[in-house]
């Protein structure tokens, strides 16, 4: 698990899943179309994101092909860390 | 590099290079045995028109192959499917007019030009087509086309060039033209709002057989809907008028809200169908009446529609407004995209009807609840909502707030719906007054619905499951067992040697829920809506919204235009003296009296026994040419047959004027004497009491003068004065229904009997479905006893499809066949009331008296 996608799994479990097992939540676990990243938390998460790495999104890169798991967001970080 | 390709670069999931799409035979022939089932469902319950059930079996078969053939070669023919679907439904023609436009449309978005160009481009496009639309200009095809159209295009195409802008793959034509003209639209002019990037995203991305079995299961799911829909809507919704205790008020809120179950029931079969094809998309709804709080139901409620809320206006505009601050970001945003919502349902009504929509309620209705969600957005943004990976114990203590916090949410939704679908404000204002204590067993099943909401979350805790865990066989084995279960008790349960044998109340239940057709109120409103404002039909979520959409909107204009003028009197209307209409073959002549006949002579001819037919449009013979009118086929018929002694000749004058209640028959009985009649023939046909108070109703509460003393009294009696509201008027007068119609009849009758004319009452039944015979019984008990020779055609359409007498799907009226039925029952019935009916004083006695 490389760093980003380490500290994007914090941020999820403390921001909108607390109590839960962190074990339940994999690089792979749908977040947008599995209920957890709403439009409020989606956003939040990409505050934290462009604060934390230094990069700006686009409105139209929210959504499930750029942001559903933890591994797809990590990729996006990175891709845009060049 | 810049966001966007570091986008492009970053493109997570491309589609698999060889998409998986194979089944094993006996995983399919469980599919087929199912969907069987499903056409089996939709035949015994009429669920929808029957080209959707002739399309469902085009996607049977379909499907059978498509299943079966390479995976390459499975986009190609679910579009040939599709095209197919179109031309089956809309015609040859239509289907290729429709096909010609939309590849039209398609082809501008990929024009090698600018793509702000191409956008302005489809803006001028979509201006010309409105302007057809509208009917500012002439187009040369049917009308029909313009809701499929409208459905297909007008927000696909938004969300279509929002991808092509961002898009990173190469655009494959197979599945552009796919998702315009995905297979059931043609059937469903409300579709939900597919997002092109979910239809592209999921397409075989699963195992088949677990999409087909989800696809089998949602159909089941949306066929379950509409059944409710249709138990909530034909026995459980309420007119304003008829709310007149607190009992009375829960029920009207809970099945006015519970109305919406068509609209979840039709997405889901719609979306079901789409997975039979490899089409895997998301959720449309979500246990929405478990909705915990305003921003929870708008997640779980048309969650398509919310996507494209987010994708098109949420997102772009929190962009631009994050620098401001977070939390302004988020209220303006939000509120934005509730504006956004109000216009386009605007926007939307437009292209499937034609007209525009501007309601005080529709604005009132998304303010506030737009208003509810940013309140509810900043309370969760600070203190969070409650998610899970799966199943997480709670607290009973936690338990007990989300059933507080459910029960609360449904109530206060129920309310909100109760005032955006009511007619007017005021309307929905008179819900509330002079409520008494009473609570009959329909409220109690309504209670029932609110303890359910309040219980399921106690039971089952966070209700908004969140990651699914994809199936494993043994569980996608179940799943299909139990639907297979539910159709199989679905199908049995339609079966008239089954049901029948289940007691009275079921066997009548189930009668009626294996039609499609307008509830006693819809009818009532589409009786009346002929000669009122459209926006007044039930907006989003009435079937009585679809008859007004499929209606052609130059045939309205002929009903409610120059057909009739306006007379100022206490009738208010009356047909225009010497108009002429022709349209197609079909002509409407009304003679210099205004009536829709030959034309005639005040004085009849010596020996002559005359009539005059007294009814609403069907006597007048709305829907068919002249002549064709039973009135004109009886009396033709009278004059060849008859050979009762020494008469020379009938004449039945047709006094039938469009959407007369029975006290304007008053008038028109009036008018009737000036012309000598032997006798008087009253047409009634269905709900007559409630149509005589509501007319004396609005009579009363508009200032018109009421000429009659019986009828004023009444109103007097009632308390129902100048100014007040629509519904307030009808639930007063609600108790003197029956003495008003029987002052009507009793004046009629022995009016005609004081002058030595025969009053003769024909009940006619209206060629629909419904409850609308509920007062017929008491209409021709009060006939009787005010002293008509009583003629019941109850039965006379017995036997014969409804569709094979009416004039249309969109117009309920006696066709040519419907008229030859009546006039030939009408004659028969005559000829065995003969002495009752053919005696009379002579001629010039009358004309004295």
């Amino acid at each position: 698990m490389s760093d980003v996608e380490y500290s994007v799994k914090q941020f999820i479990l403390k921001e909108f899943l607390p109590g839960e097992d962190p074990s339940e939540l994999t690089s792979s676990t749908p977040l947008i179309t599995g209920g957890i990243l709403d439009s409020l938390a989606t956003m939040k998460l990409v505050m934290f994101l462009e604060d934390s790495y230094g990069v700006k999104f686009e409105a139209h890169e929210v959504d499930p092909d750029h942001l559903d798991t933890v591994a797809d967001i990590a990729r996006l970080v990175a891709a845009k860390k060049g | 590099m810049t966001t966007s390709t570091a986008a492009a670069a970053a493109t997570p999931r491309a589609e698999p290079a060889v998409p998986r799409g194979g089944i094993g035979t006996a995983a399919l022939v469980a599919i087929l045995v199912q969907l069987g089932l499903v056409g089996l469902v939709l035949r015994q319950f009429q669920i929808e028109s029957a080209a959707f059930r002739r399309l469902f079996l085009l996607v049977f078969c379909g499907f059978a192959l498509h299943a079966l053939l390479p995976v390459r070669y499975r986009l190609p023919f679910f579009l040939l499917l599709s095209l197919a679907g179109v031309g089956l439904v809309l015609g040859p023609e239509n289907a290729a007019w429709l096909v010609i436009i939309g590849i039209a449309l398609i082809g501008i978005c990929h024009l090698p030009i600018a793509y702000l160009l191409r956008v302005s481009l489809l803006v001028v496009a979509g201006g010309v087509l409105a302007a057809q639309r509208a009917n500012w200009i002439a187009s040369p095809w049917s009308e029909a086309i313009w809701p499929i159209l409208g459905s297909m295009f007008m927000f696909r195409l938004i969300v279509y060039m929002y991808d092509l802008r961002h898009e990173t793959e190469p655009v494959s034509p197979w599945r552009s033209l796919s998702y315009f003209f995905m297979l059931p639209n043609v059937c469903f002019p409300l579709f939900p709002v597919v997002d092109y990037k979910a239809f592209r995203r999921n397409y075989f991305d699963q195992d088949a057989f677990e999409t087909y079995q989800t696809g089998v299961d949602w159909i089941a799911r949306g066929i379950l809907h509409l059944l409710f829909y249709r138990l909530v809507y034909y026995h459980f919704t309420l007119a304003p008028s008829e709310v007149h205790n607190v009992g009375d008020l829960l029920q009207y809120l809970v099945s006015n809200f519970l109305l919406y179950l068509r609209v979840s029931g039709l997405f889901h079969l719609v979306v079901g169908m789409l997975y039979l094809f490899g089409f895997r998309l998301p959720e449309t709804h979500h246990l929405y009446l478990l909705a915990s709080s305003f921003t929870d139901f708008w997640r779980r409620i048309n969650i398509y529609w919310k996507d494209f809320m987010l994708k098109i206006f949420y997102y772009p505009a929190y962009f631009q407004l994050k620098r401001l601050g977070a939390t302004t970001a988020l209220i303006l945003a939000t509120l934005f995209v509730f504006t956004m919502t109000w216009f386009l349902h605007a926007y939307q009504w437009f292209w499937l009807r034609g007209t525009g929509l501007l309601v005080s309620q529709d604005v009132l209705f998304w303010t506030i609840l737009g208003v509810l969600v940013v309140v509810n957005a900043l309370h969760e943004s600070r203190h969070g909502r409650d998610r899970t990976l799966g199943k997480r114990s709670s607290s009973w203590r936690s338990r007990l707030a989300l059933s507080a916090r459910t029960l609360g949410t449904f109530v206060v939704i129920c309310i909100l719906w109760s005032f955006w679908t009511a007619q007017s404000v005021s309307e929905w204002l008179s819900l509330w007054t002079g409520l008494g204590v009473g609570f009959s067993m329909k409220a109690v099943v309504a209670a029932i619905v609110l303890l359910g909401v309040m219980v399921i979350p106690l039971i089952a805790g966070p209700t908004m499951a969140t990651v699914k865990k994809p199936a494993d066989r043994r569980k996608l084995w179940r799943s299909l067992v139990a639907t297979a279960l539910l159709l199989l008790v679905m199908a049995g349960m339609g079966m008239d040697p089954v049901y029948s044998k289940l007691g009275a109340t079921i066997e009548t239940t189930m009668q009626s829920l294996r039609s499609g057709h307008l509830s006693r109120l819809d009818n009532a409103n589409l009786e009346r809506g002929y000669y009122e404002n459209l926006l007044h039909v039930d907006r989003f979520n009435s079937q009585l919204w679809e008859v007004y959409m499929k209606r052609p909107t130059k045939l309205l204009d002929v009903e409610t235009g120059p057909l009739k003028q306006y007379t100022g009197g206490f009738e208010q209307y009356e047909l225009k003296p010497s108009f002429v209409y022709s349209n197609h073959g079909t002509s409407i002549t009304i003679n210099r009296w205004g009536m829709r006949d030959k034309d005639y002579e005040r004085v009849p001819p010596p020996g002559a026994y005359r009539m005059a037919m007294l009814g609403p449009s069907s006597v007048m013979g709305w829907g068919v040419s002249d002549g064709e009118t039973f009135e004109a086929l009886l009396e033709d018929r009278l004059n060849r047959e008859a050979s009762s002694g020494n008469r020379r000749s009938y004449e039945i004058l047709n006094f039938g004027v469009p959407g007369y209640e029975p006290p304007q028959e008053l008038f028109n009985f009036e008018k009737a004497l000036g012309f000598a009649p032997n006798a008087v023939i009253y047409v009634a046909t269905g709900r007559e009491s409630y149509r005589a108070a509501r007319y004396v109703a609005d009579a009363a509460r508009e200032g018109r003068p009421i000429p009659y003393d019986f009828l004023r009294q009444a109103a007097e009696k009632a308390g129902v004065v100048r100014g007040m509201d629509e519904a307030a008027a009808e639930k007063r007068l609600a108790p003197y229904q029956k003495e008003i119609l029987s002052g009507i009849y009793a004046r009629i009758a022995s009016e005609s009997r004081q002058r030595g004319i025969v009053p003769v009452y024909v009940f006619l039944p209206q060629v629909r479905e419904g409850l609308w015979q509920e007062e017929t019984p008491e209409a021709l008990q009060a006939a009787e006893g005010a002293g008509f020779v009583v003629i019941d055609l109850s039965a006379v359409y017995q036997g014969r499809p409804l569709a094979s007498v009416r004039v249309s799907e969109y117009d309920d009226h006696p066709n040519r066949l419907g008229h030859q039925l009546v006039a030939e029952r009408l004659y028969q019935s005559f000829k065995a009331k003969a002495d009752a009916i053919f005696r009379d004083a002579s001629n010039a006695d009358r004309a004295a008296k």
